[in-house]
């Protein structure tokens, strides 16, 4: 497989601009801020970490990108899609991630049903892309035959070919076990190299966020707001997992402490309140 | 071939045994045969009144009510909960109507619908078909609402329309459910008709049974009260069958 090289990738376009992005929501008859004043870019063909404490509201985040929750404030500039492409952002649950009532292959192709693509056509698609990640011969399968590995391996098919310029992944591997989560990622990573997409990844694992990532943006707990953003120029492919280098581990530490930092702002500020 | 033959005997020899004591107790007359009469008794019966068309007769009356009142409550049944799941306002006031009607035998409704409709096989048919309807209502309503969200913001995400969440969610979603609703409201209308037509019919199964009483007919009681019975699980059977073909993605436990 073709090691894609970032550099050759058009950054001129950002394709998604969130500004001031609030959101409230009432629970029990009080009023929870789940996102505060939260602000970020992510350019055409970027690789996006949003990584935070859990309960910092990254879910949410996602929801609103997708377009799926208004925000209470602020707002989200429309993901232009590229030429002759659906618009918007495809999400990637992080469970209940496929229609149980639905074929793997159905589930795969279901983002070109949607575009009205004929079913002789998806299918294939769909079968060629489930081939390329062993999942051939389950095509008829349904999602319950299958393991959680799969299971999110084929929603992250499906959300590649939707044909939407952007990815918004919520921890998808995060039921995985770590070989699985291992195999799943270097697949994320052959995708997004050979599809050109743009991928808003939320995860809680550092590891995780560095390995993938182009950028990395750190949530602060309850109300999420951005507390720091990290470039990660290390090259791909990465392999620091098994031989660290001194960049990784120093990138590393900074984001430990960014994370340590609002963990204990949040302590504080629980006690205050 | 064999599998079959041991699932068989599996749900068989209990039924089996039964037969068996109730046939020994009778030839030794330990029970009464004149209350109890042998099963072997009850088979003669049952062929003597099959070859003079009386059970062909009153099983087809008793199956044609409970077809029609069955098919026009599923239909309101269906429609109405659909309505209510659209409508949050018709469901909160419709609540408290549903559940008094609900917890009211359905059977201390007929004079009140034969007063409406006349002394008439449609009254009848309107009382099985209330009932079937206030099951699919219930049934269905729980089905819509228990929906994950996920999978309906799933759909929205990739551009489905409302008609395309309906068609690609909601329906496929509900429809195990909505097949176990079917089997269950079936076999409600199945008891209702029977019920009725022990109150107030010429023929029928219903008004077998209460003649078979009234002139002390104790053989064609219990070949019409086994009928009934067999009626019930033949159709349990075709609806349970139905409902595995119709939901495939489902485990099938069994």
């Amino acid at each position: 497989m073709a090691v894609y090289n970032r550099k050759t990738v058009t950054r001129a376009g950002t394709v998604l601009r969130c500004a001031g992005l609030s959101l409230a929501y009432p629970t029990q008859g009080k009023c929870f801020l789940a996102l505060n004043d939260v602000s970020f870019e992510v350019r055409r063909g970027e690789f996006v970490s949003v990584i935070g404490p859990s309960g910092c509201g990254k879910t949410s985040l996602l929801h609103v990108l997708a377009g799926l929750l208004p925000p209470t404030a602020g707002s989200v500039e429309p993901l232009d899609g590229e030429p002759g492409q659906a618009p918007g952002a495809a999400l990637v649950f992080q469970e209940n991630s496929l229609f149980p009532w639905m074929t793997v292959v159905e589930n795969a192709a279901f983002g070109l049903e949607m575009r009205k693509v004929g079913k002789a056509d998806r299918e294939c698609r769909a079968a060629h892309m489930l081939d390329r990640f062993g999942l051939a011969g389950r095509e008829r399968d349904y999602p319950r035959q299958l393991s959680t590995g799969m299971k999110q391996r084929v929603a992250v098919i499906r959300a590649f070919l939707s044909g939407a310029p952007a990815l918004l992944m919520d921890e998808p591997f995060a039921a995985l076990d770590r070989q699985t989560r291992m195999q799943a990622q270097r697949e994320l990573m052959d995708l997004w190299e050979s599809e050109h997409k743009t991928v808003v990844f939320v995860t809680h694992d550092v590891d995780e966020a560095l390995l993938l990532s182009d950028r990395i943006v750190v949530l602060s707990a309850s109300p999420g707001t951005v507390v720091s953003e990290f470039r990660v120029a290390m090259e791909r492919p990465r392999a620091f997992l098994w031989e660290p280098d001194e960049e990784y581990l120093a990138l590393k530490r900074r984001i430990f402490a960014a994370l340590h930092l609002t963990s204990g702002l949040t302590r504080y500020a629980c006690a205050s309140s | 071939m064999i599998a079959a033959a041991v699932a068989m005997a599996r749900r068989a020899w209990l039924v089996a045994l039964i037969l068996g004591c109730w046939q020994a107790l009778s030839h030794w007359r330990v029970l009464d045969p004149l209350f109890f009469p042998a099963p072997t008794t009850l088979l003669a019966t049952l062929a003597a009144l099959t070859a003079s068309g009386e059970i062909g007769h009153q099983v087809m009356c008793t199956l044609e009510r409970t077809a029609v009142g069955f098919g026009l409550g599923v239909l309101w049944g269906t429609l109405a909960s659909v309505i209510l799941s659209l409508s949050a306002v018709l469901r909160r006031a419709s609540e408290p109507l549903v559940a008094a009607l609900y917890s009211t035998p359905r059977l201390t409704l007929l004079p009140m619908v034969m007063l409406v409709v006349g002394v008439n096989d449609f009254a009848r048919v309107l009382l099985v078909a209330l009932g079937t309807a206030l099951l699919m209502m219930i049934q269905v309503s729980d089905a819509i609402r228990a929906v994950n969200k996920d999978y309906v913001d799933m759909a929205v995400n990739y551009g489905a329309s409302r008609i395309m969440v309906i068609r690609k969610v909601y329906l496929p979603a509900c429809l195990p459910q909505i097949f176990t609703a079917l089997r269950l409201a079936f076999s409600r209308a199945l008891v209702l008709t029977i019920s009725v037509e022990l109150l107030n019919s010429n023929d029928g199964l219903g008004s077998m049974i209460l003649s078979a009483w009234q002139t002390f007919a104790i053989e064609k009681l219990y070949v019409s009260i086994a009928l009934a019975g067999a009626l019930g699980l033949v159709f349990q059977w075709l609806f349970h069958q139905l409902e595995r073909r119709m939901a495939p993605w489902k485990d099938q436990a069994a």
